[in-house]
């Protein structure tokens, strides 16, 4: 059997909570989304719960995610899940996360210009930096700086091509109206920064 | 990503220097960076702009007479 989620028309991070809860007590879930973004990021909740992913795209511009727990993995990671950290889940005893936000396209508060050249080398500076961040989390103004004619959109593409995962909040992207200007990153959701925030080990913010 | 290209930093008195010299860089559409001067230079947390080399001579010439350059500097 397989249980129905119809999350069309809930606004972000609904659709992945209800995938979340649906997959602690069934083994095979179908969500209904009606945008990219929530399909995405439900496919990736899918994935990092070790579960197996297929997506259906319909021709009214829905997707039907069919998403399936293997029997090893999903059952270790679903019944190790305590309740929204998704990601550790998958990696009991996972080792230490560092996660820097940036929720601001400048540095510092006192005055814009300088604040924007302190980012600009903050970010530039970051890539020299061992370890490298696992994560680098863009927030309200900060997602401007993700955009493909950021002037820091070089050393970006650099963090992220090193393995460092970029997170775009998708709700402020949405807002700023800069939804198709993104050139890294993925475009996430409330549910993926707070999980994020939540369970790093090492948090620093510009 | 980006190939081993040949770097130069130009280095100013002061930021405002720096951001004077961004702008006629943009306003002409010359690439380049702002970037933190590299530690090996300067222990200033001071910041320059880099530029690959075959933009020196074109870069000294915009900015002859507009703004100080202490020194233009290979990395």
């Amino acid at each position: 059997m397989r249980e129905i989620i119809d999350a069309r028309g809930l606004a972000c991070p609904q659709p992945v909570i209800l995938a979340k809860r649906a997959l602690e007590m069934h083994k095979r879930i179908v969500v209904m989304v009606d945008n990219a973004v929530a399909m995405e990021n439900v496919r990736r909740l899918g994935a990092k719960s070790g579960c197996e992913v297929t997506i259906d795209k319909k021709d009214d511009g829905t997707y039907h995610i069919h998403m399936s727990r293997t029997h090893t993995d999903g059952d270790t990671a679903m019944a190790s899940a305590d309740g929204i950290t998704g990601d550790t889940s998958c990696h009991p005893g996972q080792r230490e996360s560092f996660v820097v936000v940036v929720s601001d396209n400048r540095m510092g508060r006192g005055n814009d210009e300088l604040g924007y050249i302190l980012i600009r080398s903050f970010l530039h500076t970051l890539l020299q930096l061992t370890p490298l961040p696992d994560r680098i989390i863009f927030y309200n103004s900060g997602v401007h700086l993700t955009t493909r004619d950021s002037e820091v959109l070089e050393d970006l593409k650099q963090l992220a091509d090193s393995g460092v995962e970029i997170l775009v909040c998708g709700t402020c992207v949405n807002y700023f109206g800069i939804s198709d200007k993104i050139g890294v990153g993925t475009i996430s959701n409330m549910h993926d920064i707070v999980t994020s925030l939540s369970t790093a080990s090492r948090l620093i913010t510009p | 990503m980006t190939e081993p290209e040949e770097y130069y930093v130009a280095l100013f008195e002061s930021i405002s220097q720096v951001l004077r010299s961004e702008k006629i860089l943009k306003n002409a559409g010359i690439p380049h960076k702002l970037i933190p001067v590299p530690r090996h230079i300067s222990s200033d947390c001071g910041v320059c702009l880099r530029f690959t080399s075959n933009l020196k001579k074109q870069i000294e010439d915009i900015l002859a007479g507009k703004v100080d350059v202490i020194e233009m500097r290979q990395l």
